[in-house]
């Protein structure tokens, strides 16, 4: 391949000399997530004061997969215990981001053109940081436009990463090696999914058309032509990360409309599309002061399985519940209990999952729902945190619930967190999510009561 | 006849039949030319292996001189649009190099083959050092900063080792390791280094 040489000076800005000057590049999301976590007993607190500096030590050494992983198991489980997450609360995570030549390299390998070919101009100095990249603004005929670079290497790591976080997760989140096995398969094919842009560039185009009805959402436009497996590029979108946002004192008004928009986008995409923009963490959304949210990051899409679908919700219905035997039916599927269970343990571990559906599915099953009410997730971290610690759980020699279940229920703690912090107060109307007795949703209901279109967005 | 020539003709021996020619003779045979014309240009095979090496570095610095941002980088940042564009340009090699192997990779056996490449690469550096020093990036150390060169080298090496070894996409885990790498040394001889040879180390532990 003939190299490029010559490029016209002024078209790409310097970036620092110095390496991991001024971007801290990294998430910090377990600190999101962790910070409303409730004290666990005192003699576990001990136990694991111990253990923290250590695990600590360790797991801030492991980048980009290993760190997701951690982040998600502390989420499937409902927490971490309180000494975890202040050492955590007190890092940040970084990675160096990638110098200029190492960004010119990718383009010229991927695209087969430098930035300065392809921009009228080009910051090398990233403007923030992405989950395996970090993104850079360009303008081009007039517009401006955010590039995510991926780093090199990563899909490569993610296995290795994975093999790496395993013995931690035991540790940390007191799962068992059965949990394990099958919640890191489904993990690691995540993973990989997010390190294929090409995959993210198709999902999100899709999911962008198929959402644009839903008001007060904003998706940006992609470019394809100026993408590749490892560089997506989109219309650079103004707005907020939820914490600056929220530091900006905005209205209710404000709060509630994206609050609301955000709702609808998941149910949306849950009963609808039965495909959910997996990740809802602070980074995927840019809020902006008239009430309106920039949506963008599909690299983690999780589809959600037919049957699985109508088993989770089946047990939001009343008259289903009423039914014994369809309830049991409905837990087995679903895995959460065996048929080699005992009976004691059948009826155990039914009232367990039951009472965790039923607060995590209250919003639903209200005509509106105030996202500020403390008591509301300090009863859910209670109770997770009770859920965790008993012997019964801990002990058991069966992986409980299934797989779909750790992507489906961090989709939604990701979303209510969010919400959590917006307090926003959001019209969960049961009505429009309504399912028949088959556990099919109305879904004419749903889409004749959304506008059709959102002006002037 | 001239070097270039006798170079192509040598490596495309190589990737043909797996070693090298029986003879200078049987060698300008092939090329139609007499041995004389070889010897007035490389002494020997030995030596035209050295120049190969040596040529591909060259080839590589042309490029780069030519390159207007190449020239406002700083040391660092030239450095490693270096290696990105040396891996490149020894990718177009590949084969030849992989064929050559055991005479480069076994340690008494490098210094010899590529001594040349040795050479210029020392100049290349004592010139990066150089500006490293007036931008600041490094700190010059009495009796210390003469080591730099080699400790440059051997990174050298060690990026040449990691590609050769490399089976992964487009030679990805090299960008990466380039990049790890150079940045380490950077800060070694700068200022702080914790969080480099953490994610080196980790990099290059994990691998497998």
């Amino acid at each position: 391949m003939k190299e490029q040489t010559s490029i016209p000076t002024g078209k790409v800005e310097r970036a620092s000399k110095f390496v991991a000057t001024g971007l801290k590049v990294g998430t910090n999301y377990l600190k999101h997530y962790t910070k409303k976590l409730i004290d666990p007993a005192t003699t576990r607190d001990e136990l694991h004061a111990d253990n923290a500096e250590d695990i600590y030590d360790a797991l801030s050494g492991l980048k980009g997969s290993a760190l997701k992983v951690a982040q998600m198991l502390s989420m499937d489980k409902g927490m971490l215990p309180k000494a975890y997450t202040e050492r955590f609360a007190m890092s940040q995570y970084s990675a160096p981001p990638l110098s200029g030549p190492l960004v010119v390299n990718t383009f010229l390998k991927t695209l087969g053109k430098s930035p300065a070919q392809l921009y009228d101009k080009f910051e090398m100095q990233a403007s923030n940081a992405a989950s395996i990249g970090q993104v850079h603004k360009a303008v081009k005929d007039g517009n401006e436009l955010a590039v995510k670079i991926q780093y090199p290497g990563v899909a490569n790591s993610v296995k290795s990463d994975l093999r790496l976080v395993k013995p931690f997760a035991i540790r940390i989140v007191g799962m068992n090696e059965v949990d394990m096995d099958k919640y890191f398969d489904e993990i690691e094919g995540k993973l990989l999914e997010e390190t294929d842009y090409k995959l993210e560039l198709r999902r999100s185009m899709e999911v962008s058309a198929q959402c644009a009805h839903i008001p007060n959402l904003v998706f940006p436009g992609y470019y394809p032509g100026l993408s590749s497996d490892r560089i997506i590029t989109m219309d650079w979108l103004q707005g907020y990360h939820l914490k600056e946002f929220l530091q900006r004192d905005p209205s209710q008004e404000a709060r509630d409309k994206i609050g609301q928009a955000l709702w609808d986008f998941y149910q949306y995409q849950v009963h609808v599309l039965r495909k959910v923009h997996a990740d809802p963490h602070p980074g995927n959304f840019l809020m902006r002061d008239d009430g309106t949210v920039g949506v963008f990051d599909f690299g983690c899409i999780k589809e959600i399985p037919g049957d699985f679908y109508v088993n989770y919700f089946l047990l939001t219905n009343r008259e289903v519940l009423k039914d014994e035997a369809r309830r049991r039916e409905i837990y087995t599927q679903l895995e959460m209990i065996h048929p080699t269970d005992t009976e004691k343990e059948i009826t155990f571990f039914s009232e367990l999952f039951q009472k965790m559906i039923d607060m995590l599915t209250l919003p639903f099953r209200r005509e509106q729902f105030d996202f500020g009410d403390e008591s509301y997730f300090n009863e859910i971290y209670a109770y997770m945190d009770y859920l965790y610690n008993l012997k019964e759980v801990r002990e058991s020699k069966v992986a409980r619930g299934s797989r779909h279940s750790l992507y489906v229920n961090r989709t939604y703690f990701g979303l209510y967190s969010i919400l959590s912090d917006l307090k926003a107060k959001v019209i969960t109307s049961e009505q429009l999510y309504q399912l028949d007795q088959h556990g099919m949703p109305m879904r004419d209901a749903y889409e004749r009561t959304i506008p059709a279109n959102r002006d002037g967005l | 006849m001239d070097k270039q020539l006798i170079r192509t003709a040598y490596i495309k021996y190589w990737l043909e039949n797996g070693k090298r020619p029986i003879s200078v003779f049987a060698f300008c045979q092939q090329l139609e030319t007499p041995e004389s014309g070889f010897y007035e240009l490389y002494s020997s095979f030995d030596a035209v292996e050295k120049d190969i090496w040596r040529s591909f570095f060259e080839e590589t610095i042309e490029k780069l001189k030519e390159d207007d941002t190449y020239r406002n980088y700083s040391a660092r940042e030239k450095l490693l649009a270096f290696y990105f564009l040396w891996v490149q340009q020894l990718r177009e090699n590949r084969s030849y190099i992989l064929l050559q192997k055991e005479k480069y990779l076994v340690p008494p056996m490098h210094l010899d083959r590529l001594e040349a490449f040795r050479i210029a690469f020392y100049e290349y550096i004592r010139e990066l050092i150089k500006e490293a020093y007036t931008t600041g990036e490094v700190k010059e150390r009495k009796f210390i900063s003469d080591q730099y060169v080699h400790g440059f080298w051997l990174q050298a090496l060690f990026v040449l080792q990691y590609w050769v070894k490399d089976d992964s996409d487009r030679f990805e885990m090299t960008d990466a390791a380039i990049e790890k790498a150079v940045n380490l040394s950077f800060q070694l001889i700068s200022s702080n280094t914790l969080d480099s040879i953490l994610d080196f180390g980790k990099f290059v532990f994990a691998r497998k």
